[in-house]
């Protein structure tokens, strides 16, 4: 196997994780008319005051329902704008990305943008930033760490503390991988980037012990859910919990996306990213070719639901120029 | 002195949450339509958590004094607030029931205050003010102090908002004129912070009296909750400024702000009442200020916080004399405790 089919399996299993989590097609109702999204929220509205346990999903009256097959969505879309521009200086990258109003990102993204236009500069950018600590930077970190350049002045754009250690983690353990380490070299890789004493160092840990004892991804999810995640907050990208339980998916699984990505998914609310994260390791350990045909298929092409520009775009091409 | 100051902080403090209280979250604009401007407490509703959470604060130091650790302060959340938080924490803003379930795992300080991410928090600037009365006219003894607190529930930018408080309030308590009271406030926090950047974009916005600017320096415009200690820090000096240090006009100029209404008028009112004292609080307001009720706090409630000023000031005489005496301020002050 080639470093080059590694990174075309890292890029491919982060679309596949983006593409399994039920967020998915939340994001890519975006390219539907705004009235059926509207129409979606007043559903969820009857639901609530009519006591009804039949929920609303993504739907498409009158429109083309293409948006709502399986399929990528943001984290593929920013992967490969990370990839089509990991050379150039990254407040340059993001300055051009400042002002635009067709984008769809995440608060720290929307923040950091808002920020530079404002002329804050990185690392400010990233650090007066209510989100500081998602995973926004260690989905991007999957670019570099493919190319083997370091993450970090990418994340502080728009992170700062464990939005940046988690970064860092994600190339390093990324970048072994594609280098053709086993999977516990490249967990290792990441610890050494993760110190105990921050939040994202104590929950990987965490992550890890309670998944072996699990022993096995599926086993895995209960004890995950309990050791990780207090439910208090209104969202989930954390990036100390769904690196966390990326890497410690990725290690009880031995590699196999087919096992891991689909435990990611069942944590509701990790279930926008931790897939994600999850499917890059997990390709990058066994390869593109070793990844399931009909989802290769199903989640190479982008629909341009966060990134307009990239509508279209064939993320394992785009990867195929790091390669 | 202390005293009357003491008390006109913490009545400062809870006239400006029970005030600021039906403006929390709302929009500037949508203030105006429904009040014009917010002058009048709603009577009968009270405060809220900050208030309550002040005055558990009050009780740590009139305990621990200058020893305070974080590990004092971890204890008595496990103690005093943990066991309530079963049922519906009413009032607790993310930190404290992030800092409530790390608790409840077996987390220690500080990593119980960095295992939720909302670090950044007002939460613990919200309760900062007993801080400043402890350690009147010694700022740094007071953010020192507000620290060992602050890890419990936050960590960043959060601790700095609270340490931002509990210096400038130390220094309000010796009557300063408020642009020194916000100087010792942002002398306490590292200039590169968040809270420095919006402090001192607050104190150039209030100097040119434009609300237009303050709101576009300071408030995140992207983010759907208020709570942010550096935004909310940063509109609470505003409103003090703006008010010229007067305690009514404080109160109200940072309330008409919006956003974290409660916790910005309380701050603001805490900086007012311990620069002008107790009898300079409204006194419309004042009679509408009762016990606690304990809402979002069960171990406080029945607690007045005039009552609490008062043996907050008594202690800090007593630490301060111990220590003199001793050179160290350890073992509990049981007699001065919250019972």
């Amino acid at each position: 196997m080639s470093s080059g089919d590694r990174i075309r399996g890292a890029f491919a299993g982060l679309a596949i994780g983006d593409a399994a989590g039920w967020p998915s097609a939340r994001h890519r109702s975006a390219l539907l008319a705004p009235w059926s999204r509207r129409l979606e929220r007043e559903l969820d509205a009857f639901a609530e005051e009519h006591a009804l346990t039949t929920l609303p999903v993504p739907f498409a009256l009158n429109q083309p329902v293409g948006p709502l097959a399986i399929g990528p969505s943001d984290d593929a879309e920013w992967l490969a704008w990370t990839a089509l521009t990991v050379h150039e200086d990254r407040e340059a990258a993001f300055l051009r990305l400042a002002g635009r109003s067709d984008l769809r990102t995440r608060i720290s993204v929307r923040t950091a943008l808002a920020n530079l236009a404002a002329g804050k500069r990185p690392p400010a950018s990233g650090h007066d930033n209510p989100h500081h600590f998602d995973d926004a930077a260690a989905v991007r970190a999957v670019a570099f760490g493919a190319a083997g350049v370091d993450p970090r002045a990418d994340a502080s754009v728009t992170n700062a503390l464990d939005g940046v250690l988690a970064a860092a983690a994600m190339a390093a353990a990324v970048a072994e991988l594609v280098s053709g380490a086993p999977m516990s070299s490249a967990v290792a890789a990441a610890l050494a980037e993760l110190p105990d004493e921050t939040a994202i160092g104590h929950a990987t840990r965490t992550a890890l012990t309670v998944a072996r004892a699990a022993g096995d991804p599926f086993a895995a999810v209960p004890a995950l859910d309990a050791a990780l995640l207090d439910h208090v907050y209104s969202y989930g990208v954390a990036a100390a919990q769904t690196v966390a339980v990326a890497l410690a998916l990725a290690e009880v699984s031995e590699g196999a996306l087919a096992l891991a990505v689909p435990a990611a998914a069942c944590l509701p609310s990790l279930a926008d990213s931790a897939p994600a994260l999850t499917g890059a390791l997990t390709g990058a350990a066994t390869g593109y070719d070793a990844l399931p045909p009909g989802w290769r298929a199903a989640t190479r092409t982008l629909a341009g639901c966060g990134l307009p520009d990239l509508a279209g775009a064939d993320i394992i091409d785009i990867a195929g120029g790091l390669a | 002195m202390i005293e009357t100051r003491a008390r006109g902080c913490l009545l400062g403090l809870a006239a400006g949450d029970a005030l600021g209280r039906p403006a929390e979250n709302l929009t500037r604009e949508e203030i105006r339509r429904r009040w014009g401007r917010l002058t009048e407490i709603e009577p009968g509703k009270g405060g809220t958590d900050d208030t309550e959470y002040t005055i558990f604060a009050a009780s740590l130091l009139c305990r621990y004094g200058s020893a305070l650790t974080s590990a004092d302060v971890a204890r008595e959340y496990r103690q005093r607030v943990v066991p309530h938080a079963a049922g519906p924490m009413r009032g607790a803003g993310f930190s404290e029931r992030g800092a409530v379930q790390a608790l409840l795992r077996g987390a220690e300080p500080p990593m119980s205050g960095l295992w939720h991410q909302h670090g950044w928090s007002d939460g613990l600037a919200m309760r900062a003010a007993p801080y400043g009365i402890f350690a009147a006219g010694d700022p740094a003894e007071a953010a020192r102090l507000v620290a060992a607190d602050g890890v419990v529930s936050n960590s960043g930018e959060g601790v700095y908002g609270g340490q931002a408080v509990a210096a400038a309030v130390a220094v309000a308590m010796t009557g300063a004129p408020p642009a020194e009271v916000v100087e010792a406030g942002l002398a306490a926090v590292p200039e590169d912070s968040w809270t420095s950047r919006d402090l001192r974009a607050a104190v150039a916005a209030a100097a040119s009296g434009s609300v237009e600017d303050l709101y576009a320096a300071v408030v995140v415009p992207h983010y759907p909750w208020t709570d942010l200690a550096p935004e909310a820090v940063a509109l609470a000096f505003a409103g003090y400024l703006l008010g010229a240090g007067e305690v009514e006009e404080s109160v109200v100029s940072a309330a008409n702000l919006g956003r974290d209404a409660d916790t910005t008028a309380a701050i603001a009112g805490a900086l007012a009442g311990a620069g002008r004292g107790e009898a300079a609080v409204p006194a419309r307001w004042a009679r509408l200020i009762g016990p606690a009720d304990g809402r979002c706090l069960p171990d406080v409630a029945g607690r007045h916080v005039l009552d609490v000023a008062t043996e907050l000031a008594a202690a800090a005489r007593a630490f301060s004399g111990r220590t003199a005496r001793s050179g160290e301020g350890r073992e509990p002050g049981s007699a001065l405790g919250p019972g």
